[in-house]
């Protein structure tokens, strides 16, 4: 087991090193304000025997969690996903046990719909570039509690108070991934927090183990491509003291200036229009310099979809504010009702068009210099009917980045902070660096939800459905009935009869 | 000066013009517009012609639920410059609905059985599918209802006219493309009697096989219900509607299958439309499929046993348009699914039946009809609305009993047209009585 603590501060909270005691195998230090990311490798032997048997039939498996809470990034750690459950897996070719995957996610996540990755996992395009698993799979998950639980069971069983705290901590994470490729052998979880201020206490009790804390800041970096930090690194148990670094690495994805929100247009009725309110300062580059386009990534859980076929008109995506549907999950059907469709939902990419002068709000009034706003036109499936009118559904908040390419030549070789698998990267060449846009919660101090309530048949007030139909429908059955009862009674079946009576009437 | 209804040329211009208008406005609407005015299923029918230009199967395209025939048909949208090909569909289909009214006018300027009307009140009545703007809505915007509207009638026409293969051909033509026209099968059978056929080609034969019919056993009764118009129409229609499968199914295997035909046999149609089965089929398709017995499995008895069976048996004879409509009428009626573009089915037989119903007789009856019929589905629109846009849960009481009180008007409006047609009966017995004797005369006097 390996583990890398690190914390990354913005450049006015910065530390003094001298405030960090380091010991003999431990590290302590009080009132850290920063943002936090624990880093722990496990080697497949370390791991309970159910994972391993999954972890051997995969060829790879990324799983990432996103809390709904918002908060600001601090770079690097930037890049970001819708809230809730997200899973990018490739299973091992030629394993049948790749079966074993949904199952395994309920004992360890808690009761999420998987029935199978052949039913429930949509296909991601074919291995373009390495960057991204074959297949993809997303649930509604929005906190870690089954997670903690499990971990306590498998983790903490001599009870430590250290362990108990640090999955304890885990309460707060606003992000979770974890990573396998059967190229490193080795089982990857790293979580982050957001900025608030941090005590710890940390000790290495297992010689043949490692623990690294690194205290970082954001420093300016030479090249558009990379970022830079400098700060101290300690290898407890190694170093007596803390080692200053400064390092830069290319990086794929970067911290911007711009912020949007989203909600629903109101009322949603069964065609919701997802609004998007985006402000930002201007382009990451002048157009001239590099070329870059605004996108929005949306992961849509399967009671809500895009119609493909709608969003191809230039006409009708113009005067939305967008520009073309780039990607979208295939196949996605568009009657089906939610609950005969056993497969997650749908991801799509959709490029936005920033509008030039329009909306031009002036500095004075607005922190933005521009700001404008995206319509994206969905549908709802039919849910199961239930005891009220109306059932809540939870659509989590899109992803925004402007994707631009980077220079001729510059390659985004692995970073200590580098992330990829997040649904959208693997759409996107290998030279392509992301600038995220901050989410904001559409109402101040909710989470990055936006919530639907959908019509469904109330259960309450269809116990008459079928007695009311069938009885209807007999009436009317016998109605016709009488009717033709009425007209054979005074004709007979066909003409059969006028011809005998005129065969007679010779 | 003549009035615009005497005259052809008046209303076949006008409704060529109708169709015309509509559809450059439909280009400007779409051209400049971001709601559009082209059908979502006519891009669904030129992707899958693109498709096929490529080389590609038809159903490469999702929701492409048609017969290849169609994309073929449509494979002239694929060529440059597209802005003058694209729409040759929808003029295709708009051609289709004038080609359909023509044949209306001839069939009620005679309908067979003696029957004639003149030219001014047959162009009234054909009127009703000439003039429509529903009817030129639907095909301008790229619905292929059209075409189909125009291959049932040209069935009829062939039928009435005793142009017996080409009425075969027409007959398998049209189920292989949409099914539901298989109903009008035991209708023609039932009609193609010996008394139908005998006056036109040799009325001898046919009065021999009364003879028989009255005499014979069962046996020989069964033998002779097979006559050779019976035959005939059974082989080549038989013959067209296999034929074209088994083409389409070399061409594009088990796709074609699924989706020309299994799609409807598995598809839950838990969507709102007018059906009266609708909310009963939302709550049985959640629930799981062994939980209880479900009626609505049974919904086929009353819509098969009205459409294919007792209303032909019963109508066919006395009236075989306005029988077609009672079927069609039926068939839509008792479906487990209904949308106002079946509505298209039924239309192109009224104005071969409104001119002896009572509807029309009784304009006091016909309001009523109109005023029900249309405010049954404006009530249910209404809900719909709510539920679509508003997103109000309607599905019960609102959406549920408006449907049920459109079935309830459609049901009366049926049991009107049956009795309608029973009553032609009484007229039509006259006349059939009447050219049976001049047919024995002329029998005599031949041999």
């Amino acid at each position: 087991m390996r583990q890398r603590i690190t914390f990354i501060q913005e450049s006015e909270d910065s530390f003094d090193p001298k405030l960090l005691d380091v010991y003999i195998s431990s590290i302590k230090a009080r009132g850290i304000r920063a943002i936090r990311e624990d880093r722990i490798t496990f080697g497949l032997q370390e791991l309970p025997q159910e994972l391993y048997r999954v972890l051997k039939a995969s060829h790879e498996l990324h799983i990432r969690w996103v809390g709904t809470r918002s908060y600001m990034s601090v770079p690097p750690i930037v890049s970001r996903l819708s809230p809730g459950l997200h899973v990018f897996y490739t299973p091992q070719r030629n394993s049948s046990n790749s079966d074993l995957l949904c199952p395994s996610l309920k004992k360890i996540l808690g009761d999420i719909d998987c029935e199978s990755t052949e039913a429930s996992f949509t296909n991601l395009p074919a291995e373009r570039f390495s960057l991204s698993a074959a297949k993809q799979y997303y649930s509604p998950l929005f906190d870690l509690d089954e997670l903690q639980t499990y971990l306590l069971h498998k983790l903490c069983k001599d009870a430590h108070p250290n362990c108990l705290q640090r999955i304890e901590l885990l309460e707060t994470a606003a992000s979770l991934d974890i990573d396998f490729d059967t190229i490193s052998h080795a089982l990857t979880i790293t979580a982050f927090w957001p900025k608030r201020s941090w005590d710890f206490d940390m000790s290495n009790m297992e010689p043949k183990e490692r623990l690294e804390v690194g205290i970082l800041t954001e420093s300016h970096a030479q090249e558009p491509e990379e970022l830079s930090l400098g700060g101290f690194l300690t290898v407890v148990s190694e170093d007596t003291k803390p080692s200053p670094t400064l390092f830069s690495f290319p990086s794929r994805h970067h911290p911007y200036d711009g912020s949007f929100t989203s909600s629903f247009i109101q009322p949603t009725g069964l065609h919701p229009v997802l609004k998007l309110d985006i402000s930002y300062r201007a382009p990451p580059f002048p157009k001239e310099d590099r070329s870059c386009s605004l996108h929005a990534h949306l992961t849509l859980p399967r009671a809500i979809f895009a119609d493909k076929y709608q969003l191809a008109d230039s006409l009708f995506l113009a005067s939305k504010n967008l520009v073309a549907l780039h990607y979208i999950t295939t196949p996605v059907d568009l009657e089906a009702p939610a609950y005969t469709l056993p497969i997650w939902g749908s991801s799509l990419l959709l490029e936005l068009a920033p509008s030039q002068a329009s909306n031009l709000v002036p500095p004075e009034t607005s922190e933005w210099d521009t700001s404008f706003t995206a319509h994206i036109p969905l549908h709802l499936r039919y849910l199961p009917p239930s005891v009220t009118p109306q059932t809540l559904l939870s659509v989590p908040s899109p992803v925004l980045f402007w994707a631009c390419t980077a220079d001729e030549g510059s390659k985004f070789p692995v970073n200590p902070f580098d992330r990829t698998n997040l649904g959208y990267d693997g759409l996107f060449g290998p030279r392509t660096m992301f600038y995220h846009l901050d989410p904001k919660p559409s109402i101040e101090g909710e989470g990055l939800l936006n919530e639907i309530s959908v019509p469904v048949l109330d259960l309450e007030g269809s116990k008459w459905v079928e007695t009311g139909t069938a009885g209807v429908m007999m009436l009317g059955f016998a109605w016709v009935c009488w009717c033709l009862l009425s007209v054979w009674m005074k004709n007979g079946y066909g003409a059969t009869k006028a011809i005998n009576r005129g065969k007679k009437e010779q | 000066m003549p009035t615009f209804f005497a005259s052809p040329l008046c209303v076949f211009s006008a409704s060529i013009l109708l169709r015309l208008a509509l559809l450059f406005y439909g280009l400007h609407q779409d051209a400049h517009s971001p709601l559009k005015y082209t059908d979502i299923d006519y891009h669904v029918f030129t992707s899958a012609s693109l498709s096929i230009s490529r080389g590609l199967s038809p159903y490469e395209r999702e929701t492409y639920r048609y017969t290849p025939l169609l994309a073929w048909l449509l494979l002239p949208t694929t060529w440059a410059p597209t802005y003058l090909w694209f729409s040759f569909g929808k003029l295709l289909f708009a051609a289709g609905d004038v080609l359909a009214g023509l044949l209306l006018v001839l069939l009620l300027r005679n309908g067979g059985n003696g029957q004639t009307m003149a030219m001014e009140g047959a162009l009234k009545y054909a009127s009703i599918w000439l003039l429509n703007p529903m009817v030129a809505t639907i095909s301008t915007r790229g619905s292929s209802e059209g075409l189909l509207g125009v291959m049932v009638i040209a069935l009829l026409w062939a039928v009435v006219r005793r142009k017996i293969t080409l009425a075969g051909v027409l007959l398998g033509l049209s189920v292989h493309f949409k099914i539901y026209p298989f109903i009008y099968a035991p209708a023609i059978m039932w009609f193609l009697d010996d008394s139908q056929i005998a006056p036109a080609s040799n009325p001898q034969d046919g009065l021999q096989k009364h003879g028989n019919q009255n005499e014979g056993s069962l046996v020989t009764k069964m033998l002779n219900f097979f006559n050779r118009a019976r035959i005939r129409i059974t082989v080549v229609s038989l013959g067209t509607f296999m034929g074209l499968n088994a083409l389409m199914y070399i061409l594009y295997g088990f796709p074609f299958l699924q989706h020309t035909y299994l799609h409807h046999i598995t598809r839950i149609d838990h969507r709102h439309n007018f059906s009266p089965y609708n909310t009963l089929l939302y709550l049985s398709s959640s629930q799981p499929s062994s939980s209880s017995f479900n009626f609505e499995s049974l919904s086929f008895i009353p819509q098969l046993l009205l459409s294919t069976t007792i209303l032909p048996l019963l109508l066919a004879k006395p009236s075989l348009p306005s029988t077609l409509l009672a079927q069609t009428f039926a068939f839509v009626t008792f479906n487990k699914v209904c949308t106002s573009q079946y509505f298209l089915w039924h239309t192109i037989f009224l104005p071969l039946y409104l001119p002896n119903s009572s509807f029309i007789l009784s304009p006091k009856k016909g309001m009523l009809a109109s005023v029900l019929w249309v405010g049954s589905q404006g009530l249910w629109l209404g809900q719909g609305y709510e539920l679509e846009f508003n997103g109000k849960s309607t599905f019960v009481p609102g959406l549920w009993g408006s449907s049920l009180l459109f079935f309830g008007v459609n049901c009366w409006i049926l049991g009107v047209i049956i009795k309608d047609v029973g009553a032609m009966e009484k007229k039509h017995k006259g006349n059939v009585s009447r050219e049976v004797r001049e047919s024995v005369k002329l029998g005599r006097l031949w041999t």
